[in-house]
C-alpha cells in the first residue's frame, strides 16, 4: 500500500476527505513559492474561508494525539469553564492548510519548507460555528548559515471581524524555483 | 502544589506533569491528515530516503505536532479549571525522526498579577528526545483562573 493510501485510512471529515494529500502532485508543483519569489509587505486576505465544524476541531485533537475531554466533550468543557467545545491552541494549524492551498502566502506548502519556530497569540476562542478568515504576508526575508528564511504574520479572524489569533511564523524555504524542482523530484536541494 | 489550581496557587517553580508520545510513521500520517499538511518530508518514505530535507533518510514529525505535544502540557494543567494560554513561542531545535519517543514538560517561571481579568503565569516547556536531547523548548503566558 503506498503512502496516500495509507493516510487516506485517517481521512473521516468532510474537509479531510475532499482536500488533496498529494503535496507532489504536477499541478501543484507550479504554484509553490520559494525564497526568491516572497514578496515582503504584500498583504493577501485568503479568499477561501474555513467554516469550523465539531468534526474538525475533534479530528486535530485526535491527530495530535491528545485524549482530553476538552477537546470531544461540549458539557465536560462547559464544566471545567469554558464556553463550549475547546479547540485545540494549534487548531489553526489545520485552519491554515486548508485554506492557503496556492498563491501569496501558501509558503508553507513547499517542498522543503522547514519549520524553526513559531509565536502564536490567542485572543478569542475558537468555536464550532466560526467562519473564519486568514490574513497574511511576509515581513521579513534573511540568509543565515547558508539557509534561507522568511518571517510572517498570519491573522485569523470570526465571520464578525473579531481577531482570534496572530501567527508570527518563520520558515526555512528553497530559495529558487528550481530548487522546489529538485525537492519535488525527490532530490536533496536545501543548500541551494 | 494546590487541589483546585488557581492564580493564587500557583508558585514559580511548579513543575507541570510530563506527556510521553512515542513518534511512529503511522502516527505521523495521522497528523498529517489532522492538520492538513501532507508535506512529503513528514508523510513519503521513499521520498524521503533521497530528498533527505534534513539530512535525514527517514520521514520526521511536523514542528506543529511537537508544538501540539508541547502545549498539551499546559492543557493538561491549566485548562480543566479553566484556564487558556495566550501566548507561546517555541523553537524547534532539532528534528524528530519517525521511530524517537519524546517527553515533554514545563515549569512555572513567572507569575504577573496584573488585575483586571489580565493576570497570567509564564511556563517554560520543552521537550526531549529518547536520548535527552532537546529538540524544543518555548515559553507560554497562561491565564488561570483566581
Amino acid at each position: 500500500m503506498g503512502y496516500l493510501e495509507e493516510m487516506a485510512k485517517y481521512q473521516k471529515t468532510e474537509k479531510q476527505k475532499s482536500f488533496s494529500a498529494d503535496f507532489l502532485e504536477a499541478e501543484q508543483v507550479e504554484d509553490y513559492e520559494f525564497w526568491d519569489e516572497i514578496e515582503i509587505g504584500k498583504e493577501t486576505e485568503v479568499p477561501i474561508k474555513f467554516e469550523v465544524k465539531a468534526e474538525d476541531m475533534i479530528a486535530y485533537a485526535e491527530g495530535v494525539p491528545d485524549n482530553s475531554p476538552l477537546f470531544y466533550d461540549e458539557e465536560y468543557a462547559k464544566k471545567c469553564g469554558h464556553d463550549g467545545l475547546v479547540a485545540h491552541p494549534l487548531f489553526g494549524t489545520q485552519v491554515a492548510f486548508y485554506v492557503l492551498r496556492k498563491g501569496h502566502g501558501s509558503w508553507l506548502r513547499t517542498p522543503g519548507a522547514r519549520n524553526p519556530g513559531q509565536v502564536i497569540e490567542w485572543y478569542d476562542p475558537i468555536r464550532v460555528g466560526d467562519v473564519l478568515t486568514i490574513k497574511q504576508k511576509g515581513y521579513d526575508k534573511w540568509i543565515k548559515r547558508g539557509k534561507y528564511y522568511m518571517r510572517y504574520l498570519q491573522e485569523t479572524y470570526d465571520q464578525n471581524g473579531t481577531l482570534k489569533g496572530r501567527a508570527y511564523g518563520t520558515l526555512i524555504l528553497p530559495r529558487t524555483r528550481e530548487d522546489v524542482l529538485k525537492f519535488v523530484k525527490g532530490e536533496h536541494a536545501l543548500e541551494a | 502544589m494546590a487541589d483546585r489550581l488557581t492564580f493564587d496557587s500557583v508558585d514559580c517553580g511548579d513543575v507541570l506533569p510530563e506527556v510521553k508520545q512515542e513518534n511512529t510513521q503511522e502516527l505521523t500520517w495521522k497528523h498529517a491528515v489532522a492538520s492538513l499538511d501532507y508535506n512529503p518530508v513528514h508523510t513519503h518514505p521513499e521520498w524521503c530516503k533521497t530528498a533527505q530535507v534534513f539530512g535525514l533518510p527517514v520521514p520526521v514529525m511536523h514542528g506543529n505536532q511537537t508544538m501540539s505535544l508541547m502545549c498539551k502540557v499546559i492543557t493538561d494543567w491549566a485548562y480543566p479549571v479553566g484556564g487558556r494560554m495566550k501566548r507561546i513561542e517555541i523553537k524547534l531545535i532539532k528534528p524528530v525522526p519517525v521511530g524517537s519517543t519524546c517527553t515533554y514538560g514545563g515549569a512555572v517561571t513567572e507569575k504577573h498579577p496584573l488585575g483586571k481579568g489580565e493576570d497570567f503565569v509564564t511556563v517554560e516547556v520543552w521537550a526531549k528526545n529518547q536520548d535527552g536531547e532537546q529538540v524544543g523548548i518555548g515559553t507560554a503566558q497562561v491565564r488561570l483562573p483566581k
